[in-house]
Order: structure tokens, then sequence, then C-alpha cells
């Protein structure tokens, strides 16, 4: 029976082969040969000797993993707050407005900044807040503020980060947020109306708690973001706020391609999947807590 | 109902309608006036572009920003190298996700179980942090410093897969087992009905590959040194951060990064208003999905 469906389903099986081929080649074999890297002393050429587990402990004991730990783990959070009130306030907001040629119309300007790449948002916004000409400063002198050196100064590097992601993704997490809304039962709004709720009161009354799903599925999917930011810190680092703003994969990165000190870009890898691990069970465990 | 409406439209609530949608352009103004402020630069002199009082209106109008960027800095090499990346990664990508979504609609296939966590687990390896190892791969292939490498660069994504399943889950699978009954093999099957069944989840996933690969930008830092086969996303990198350090410097004014940004984004901007809605059910299947 199953040799008989085999036979039947033969072509299915050679369709599946270049994809099988792919995984194996570019997804499974990298993270064994990371593996393997990580314990090794690991030259472009010649010899590469196992050393146990010798780049874990010089990725321990460098102070400048620890800061880019703490670097993600600040603009991480940031993100993630800032990136899903900002965008559930404007949906709540947008969701009040009857022209819905309006609404169309604020959906598509929204969206445009995540269409774009991060070279091109962290290169306009390096610009606007450039201290001479920058659009924001020009706007500051407006109101009689001093230039501020946003991309030179540490105090601001984070928040500029957390600043333009915000920026960028709200238009993304708005359509979701709106979608949530669009599909709340309608005979709802209707019982409340009946009960002479006000508008406020069917936002917080129906809107809000029905909105509860999905609300913490985009909270699930932001959080795993946290530790993939990369584009947008090696577009936007310079070497004057570097130390407040260098997340973990810059450290990979300039660890493993800039320095090729590739075992311990390696070792390093390997704590960014376990800690991105780690936060997926973290977060799947406590979004489901409330449901059981 | 009529009287209901009426009463909405009391004093408080027009006030609050009002404050509501002029915050919501001046939301949409933080869109705009970017873009605004970045076309003025583009389409100002060299030297008017370099002053700080152009915001919305170009001063001193010219186009030298373009000429300079696509001839003296040569930026159509990058383009060219993008789009030929872009076109033939996608075509690639949408064909291998239509096959694996094709394969895992079938409801008795021996190993389907074995092949769908085999795709899930790849979906949970986080691309970038195995970053280092696929460098290695790709120079021991000897990949490094070709378009082939971008090219292969996510070629295969489970996620796509799933999606494209998804939406060949909604023809009737009657229809294949009928068409099987009159003879028709797999591979007919597929591509003379599933693939003209689903055409709006092929331009759903086609569209979000294409801007994907557009703004490819870890593939291209890591496997690309040789400028010749920079990327845009790469080539405008370098002209807009790294500047100081080029001998070229003296023509990269503000006008001419701008318009860099510019040619970067307008292959984007001119086609997105008309595929929106695709975007918007792409985006929504992608949540749904977790």
């Amino acid at each position: 029976m199953e040799l008989k469906s085999i036979k039947k389903h033969y072509m299915l099986y050679i369709m599946m082969v270049p994809i099988v081929g792919y995984f194996l080649l570019f997804a499974y074999y990298p993270l064994a040969k990371g593996l393997q890297i990580s314990l090794q002393d690991y030259k472009l050429m010649g010899d590469r000797p196992y050393i146990g587990l010798t780049n874990y402990e010089t990725v321990l004991h460098d102070p400048f993993f620890w800061q880019s730990l703490r670097n993600t783990v600040f603009i991480g959070i940031g993100i993630l707050l800032f990136g899903f009130f900002a965008p559930l306030v404007v949906a709540l907001s947008l969701n009040e407005v009857f022209k819905s040629w309006f609404k169309k119309m604020a959906q598509l300007v929204l969206y445009i900044p995540h269409l774009l790449s991060w070279v091109v948002v962290g290169g306009m916004w390096i610009f606007f807040l450039s201290p001479d000409s920058g659009l924001v400063n020009l706007l500051l002198k407006e109101i009689g503020i001093a230039p501020i050196h946003f991309m030179a100064d540490e105090a601001w590097g984070r928040w500029v980060m957390i600043g333009s992601a915000t920026w960028k993704d709200m238009g993304y997490n708005c359509i979701l947020f709106l979608a949530g809304i669009v599909s709340i039962n309608p005979s709802l709004y209707e019982a409340a109306r009946m009960d002479g709720a006000s508008r406020w009161q069917q936002a917080r009354y129906v809107t809000i708690p029905q909105l509860m799903n999905t609300m913490k599925v985009i909270f699930l999917l932001n959080t795993l973001g946290i530790f993939r930011i990369f584009d947008q810190i090696f577009v936007m680092s310079n070497t004057a706020i570097a130390n407040k703003v260098d997340v973990l994969m810059m450290y990979t990165f300039s660890k493993g391609i800039l320095e090729i000190r590739i075992g311990q870009a390696a070792a390093a890898s390997f704590f960014v999947i376990v800690f991105t691990l780690l936060l997926t069970l973290m977060t799947r465990k406590l979004t489901r807590f409330d449901e059981v | 109902m009529n009287i209901e409406r009426y009463d909405r439209l009391g004093w408080k609530n027009k006030l609050f309608d009002s404050v509501n949608i002029v915050f919501l352009l001046l939301l949409m103004l933080t869109m705009i006036i970017p873009f605004a402020n970045v076309l003025a630069l583009a389409c100002s002199s060299g030297f008017a572009s370099m002053q700080p009082d152009i915001i919305l209106f170009p001063k001193d109008f010219s186009v030298e920003g373009f000429t300079i960027v696509w001839n003296s800095l040569n930026i159509w090499q990058p383009f060219l190298n993008s789009v030929i990346v872009t076109v033939i990664g996608t075509v690639l990508h949408v064909m291998l996700a239509c096959i694996g979504g094709y394969v895992l609609i079938h409801p008795h296939v021996p190993g389907k179980k074995i092949m769908i966590s085999f795709i899930l687990v790849t979906m949970m390896i986080p691309q970038d942090a195995v970053m280092i190892p696929l460098y290695v791969v790709n120079k021991d292939l000897h990949l490094i410093n070709t378009l082939s490498s971008l090219v292969i660069s996510g070629l295969v994504s489970g996620f796509s897969i799933l999606l494209m399943r998804n939406f060949f889950m909604v023809v009737p699978y009657e229809m294949a087992e009928s068409a099987q009954i009159d003879g028709a093999g797999d591979l007919r099957i597929f591509s003379t009905m599933y693939m003209r069944l689903a055409t709006s989840g092929l331009a759903t996933i086609t569209l979000f590959e294409l801007v994907s690969r557009w703004n490819m930008l870890t593939a291209a830092i890591l496997y690309i040194n040789d400028s010749k086969k920079y990327t845009l996303q790469v080539a405008l990198k370098a002209m807009i951060l790294d500047t100081s350090s080029t001998s070229s410097n003296y023509l990269v004014t503000t006008n001419v990064r701008m318009a860099g940004i510019l040619i970067t984004i307008i292959p984007l901007l001119a086609v997105y208003p008309f595929v929106q809605r695709y975007f918007m059910k792409g985006i929504m299947l992608g949540a749904n999905k977790e």
C-alpha cells in the first residue's frame, strides 16, 4: 500500500529534491558547520585545530560582548514597546475614522517606510538628524532649541535607533492591528450602542478586550525580532555612538568578517541562537498562559 | 439607526473626530515630509543643496544630482546588478515555493509529516545567526564575489512554501483527483491547474519577494567586496555614509546623495500604490501563520 502510494506520487518526491537539497546545504549544514567552527581555531587557510570551548570562553570574557548584549536588550525592548503601542494607538484612532477613503490613504502612506530598505531609511534619518542642515534641527531652530548632535551623542544613539525603527514599522504593525479590529463581531458594537455606550466606552470595553489575541500574536512576532536587529545598526552606527548601539549581530559580524576571528564569531552566534530559542519559549509560555 | 447616527454628531463627537483627523494628518506628514525633503534636495543644484534652508521646495532647480550619480558615479552598474539579482532570485524563489506548496497539499503522500517538520525546523533557525557559517559555505563553494551568491541567499523559504500551500488549499482537491483519473500527471496538474487558479497568491508572494530582494543588505555585504558586483543597496550605503574615504568625495554633494536615494526607492514607490491590496493581504496572511 505504502509502496504503491510512493510509486503513484513519485513525481512529488522528485519535485521536493531541490527544496530538500537547498535546506540541507544552506540551512542544516551551516548550523552544524557553525557548531564545528565554534570549537575550532578556524583559519581561512591551513590547520584548524579543535580547541574545545576556548572560543566560548573568549566571548564570555569579552566586555564588548556584554556591552553589545546590553545594547541589544535596551534597543530591543525599546523597539518592542514603542513598536507595539504606537501603532496600536494609531490603529484605534484610524478605526474611529468613518471616511473610508481617508482610512485607505492613511494606510497607504503609513506603510511606505516599511517598504524601503534600512540603507534608505537610515541614510535619510542620519541626514535629517544632522546638526547643521538636517530637517529635525531646522525645525528645532524654528522653535528656539539649539541644534542637537543626535548621531554623535551617546545619550541619543539608542533613542534614535528606537525612534527610527518605530517610525519605519509603524504602518506594518498598524495594518495588523486594523485587521484584528475589522474581524471583531459587529453585533458586539450594536449591543454596546443599545446600552448607550459612548465611542470611548466602545473602544475601551469592546475593541481592546476583543483585540487581545491579535495583540499577543503581534507581541510574540516582534519579540522574535529583538536579536535579529542588524541592518539598521549596520547602516546607522558610527564610531561616536557604537559603544551604545552596536548589537549582538554587529558583534558577530565585526568579529567574523572584519577581524576574521571566525571561531569566536561562530561561538557568539550560538549565544544568539540560544537567546532566541529561550525568548521564543518564554513568550510562547507567557502569551498562552492567560488563555488556559 | 438614522437617529443614532444623528446622535453621534454631537459637539463632543465632532470635536473628537476633528482632533483625531488632525492627529492622523500630522502623523502622515511625518512620513510625507521626509520624502518631499529628499525630492527637493535631489532636484536642487549641488551648491544650493548644501545650504540649510531647503525643506519642501527645490532651490536653484537642477537635475545634476541625477546625472552625476548615474553617469559619474556609475550607479547604473549596481542598479543593473540589483535588477538581475532581484528578478532571477524572485522568479526562482516563487517557483520553488509553488513546487513545495503543491507537494504538501496532497493528503496521502507517505513521508509528508517528515517533510513538513523538516521545513518547519528551517524556519526556526534564525538566518542572521548563521551568517558566519553561511559565509564559510559560500566561500567553500567559490560563490564569494558572484551575483549567484545573492540569488542563492534565501532562495528557498519554508515560510513561502507554507504560504503557497495555503493558497493552493483553496483550490478544491477533487479537481486534482478527477484530473488524475483522466490521466494527467502531477506536473501537468501543477502547471495547468494550480498555477493558474492561485494567481492572487502568486502575486502576493512575488511582490513580497521582489521588495525583500531589492532591499537585501546582509547577504550583499557578506558575500560581495568587488565594487563591480555591488548591489544598489551596498553602493548607496557606500555613497551616502562612507564618502569621506573615497577620492570622488568632491562629487558627492547632498543633492547627489538624495538622487541616489530616489533612484533606489522609485522602482518600489512607482508600483506600490497599484498593488497595495496584495501587500495588505500578504501581511494578514503572514500574521495569521503563527
